[in-house]
């Protein structure tokens, strides 16, 4: 075999590998609504000597108009591109009945170690600057630096953080009946998709911790469910003490030293909590029948979790120190899987029918139910942790997909897959 | 060029695009997160039989043809000492994934406490509920949710 047979059957794999890289999910507005707010952002300033590897205002105009809530002006429409405040002129944005336009320009830091952009933004109904802030970050990391503009943009505009800086956790497999199981976790819009776990046997319930670091999942690898805590960055691995029977469901106490799950060990699945530091559950529920789907509070006082101690599915909350157990949901005969809102006030949660499987809210005070959609194999729903935006596990066809929703019901949203079926999503905290 | 210099052309090739394979984007991210792959477990036990009884929606209960099966099982383990029996409990697509991993478990349980009532030790008996993960049919109808509704009886 000569050298140049031998350079190409090295080279060809290599080339090969890397179109494996393209992300997985892309947001799709299915349903918007009528009148978003309309903003513009004018190209950002660019004074340092490289060529910026991507532009800002792409990824912002991109971020925010990401779920129906904001329609961004193309540059192309754009009579101006103002950079400083002394170079906007109103009447250029109002002609485009622009509401709110955001102009910057990004330089090195005094000490010259880091990027920082300064920006303001602009409101063009009433002609005048309504914020002003300095971001910083680094030059080779542009992406995440634009990221935390759009947050802040639009948490000046909505008064809520926003979420462009999180991420989705999933699990994917690449065909229905056959193929490796991988979790994986990407960008909410889609990009750095990255493999958690590779898997001959199935994956399930991914939970994110609330500082971002580690994810909770059940894993079938042992030939049984086994709830494994995974350090994200280092990929270090614990699996929690596997009792007999279904070890699964795990989410994580706020302050994250404990998880919450179940085991059936003593006959019939039960709440349990983990202790991380001392490796031992201790039970929390005590009942014949079957509890499940565990959700610690925001506050950690509080648990509510799926039971049939009524005879179908229904959801309860247990306040942990006074020990008392109180049923929730009384409409129909199935509620499961709820997850509480950021603000504990409210609870997502699936919710059947007429035989179909729909995502519903329930304010906790109020006992009001909202069923926010009418796709009909709905599960796993995960909210967004500014509490606005609800993403859940669905059918399109045969395959599995997520889909979305604003917690208002206004705006719906998919994420079709590129290859492969996608469910059990789990969102991110916001990153400090 | 020589020999030596082609080799270090290709290494430097391989390098490169090796550390474009291996970041997900042009732009580094902060959140490099590390892959791991699971253990593979290796099942050295030799099946020596599999036999599927199916449920109703939403049911642990078993049927008349299920409780004939299941009782003439217990005959042939009473018949062979060192067999031993892993009962899987599995559920159509409908409905959320943990609670469906628990009314696996109540299938599986349904079919051991059927054989533990037919005398057979209930120490050679395993459960194992896969909740919908592992479906023998694909496709959102009864055709299909019905065969996946089901206990898996192994004989080792």
């Amino acid at each position: 075999m000569n050298i140049d047979v031998i350079k190409l059957i090295i080279l060809f794999p290599i080339i090969f590998l890397s179109t494996s890289l393209l992300g997985q999910l892309r947001i799709e507005v299915t349903e918007g609504i009528n009148d978003p707010v309309r903003i513009a952002i004018s190209p950002i300033g660019w004074n340092l000597k490289r060529p910026s590897s991507l532009y800002i205002h792409d990824v912002i105009s991109s971020d925010l108009a990401s779920f129906g809530e904001f329609d961004s002006i193309s540059t192309n429409d754009m009579l101006s591109l103002p950079q400083k405040e002394n170079e906007v002129a109103y009447r250029d944005w109002s002609l485009l009945k622009v509401d709110y336009l955001i102009i910057g320009e990004a330089s090195k830091t005094e000490e010259a170690r880091s990027l920082e952009v300064n920006y303001s933004i602009l409101d063009v109904v009433r002609k005048r600057v309504i914020h002003r802030a300095r971001v910083q970050g680094s030059e080779e990391d542009l992406e995440s630096l634009a990221h935390n503009m759009s947050d802040r943009i639009y948490k000046e505009i909505n008064g809520i953080p926003g979420i462009f800086s999180t991420k989705i956790a999933y699990i994917n497999r690449e065909r229905d009946s056959e193929g490796d199981y991988y979790l994986r976790f990407c960008d909410i819009n889609g990009k750095n998709d990255q493999i958690v776990l590779t898997s001959k046997e199935p994956i399930m319930s991914p939970d994110w911790s609330h500082d971002g670091n580690n994810i909770a999942y059940v894993s079938f690898e042992d030939g049984t469910s086994r709830i494994y805590i995974q350090d994200l960055i280092s990929g270090k691995r614990k699996g929690l003490k596997l009792e007999n029977g279904i070890n699964s469901s795990p989410t994580w106490s706020p302050k994250g030293s404990h998880l919450i799950a179940v085991l059936s060990k003593a006959g019939n699945p039960d709440i349990y909590k983990y202790d991380l530091n001392k490796d031992r559950w201790i039970q929390m529920t005590n009942h014949f029948a079957i509890d499940t789907e565990p959700d610690w509070s925001p506050k950690g006082d509080k648990f509510l979790f799926t039971s049939n101690r009524s005879g179908s599915p229904q959801i309860y909350e247990k306040n942990i120190s006074k020990n008392t157990v109180r049923r929730k949901t009384f409409l129909g005969d199935y509620n499961a899987r709820a997850r509480y809102t950021s603000d504990g006030r409210s609870f997502v949660f699936v919710h059947r029918k007429d035989g179909d499987f729909h995502i519903a809210v329930q304010n906790i005070k109020t006992g009001r139910v909202r069923v926010l959609t009418n796709t009909e194999l709905d599960e796993s729903p995960t909210i967004s942790p500014n509490g606005n935006l609800i993403l859940y596990a669905t059918k399109n066809g045969t395959k599995d997909i997520l889909s979305g929703i604003t917690i208002d019901g206004s705006t719906k949203f998919s994420l079709p897959t590129i290859s492969g079926e996608v469910r059990d999503p789990s969102w991110s905290p916001l990153f400090k | 060029m020589n020999l030596y210099q082609e080799f270090l052309i290709i290494a430097g090739i391989i390098c490169g695009l090796a550390g474009c394979a291996s970041t997900s984007d042009e732009i580094a991210t902060s959140t490099k997160a590390a892959s791991v792959k699971s253990p593979e477990v290796s099942t050295s036990q030799n099946l020596s039989s599999s036999s599927s009884i199916y449920f109703n929606y939403d049911e642990s209960d078993l049927s008349v043809n299920a409780s004939s099966e299941i009782r003439q099982i217990a005959r042939s383990l009473k018949a062979n000492s060192s067999a031993k029996v892993k009962v899987e409990g599995h559920c159509d697509e409908r409905g959320t994934r943990e609670y469906n991993l628990a009314l696996g478990e109540r299938r599986a349980n349904s079919v051991k406490d059927l054989l533990v009532l037919n005398g057979i030790k209930s120490s050679r008996i395993k459960t194992v509920s896969f909740g919908e993960e592992k479906p023998i049919a694909s496709g959102s109808n009864e055709a299909a949710w019905s065969k996946n509704r089901r206990a898996v009886i192994k004989v080792y």
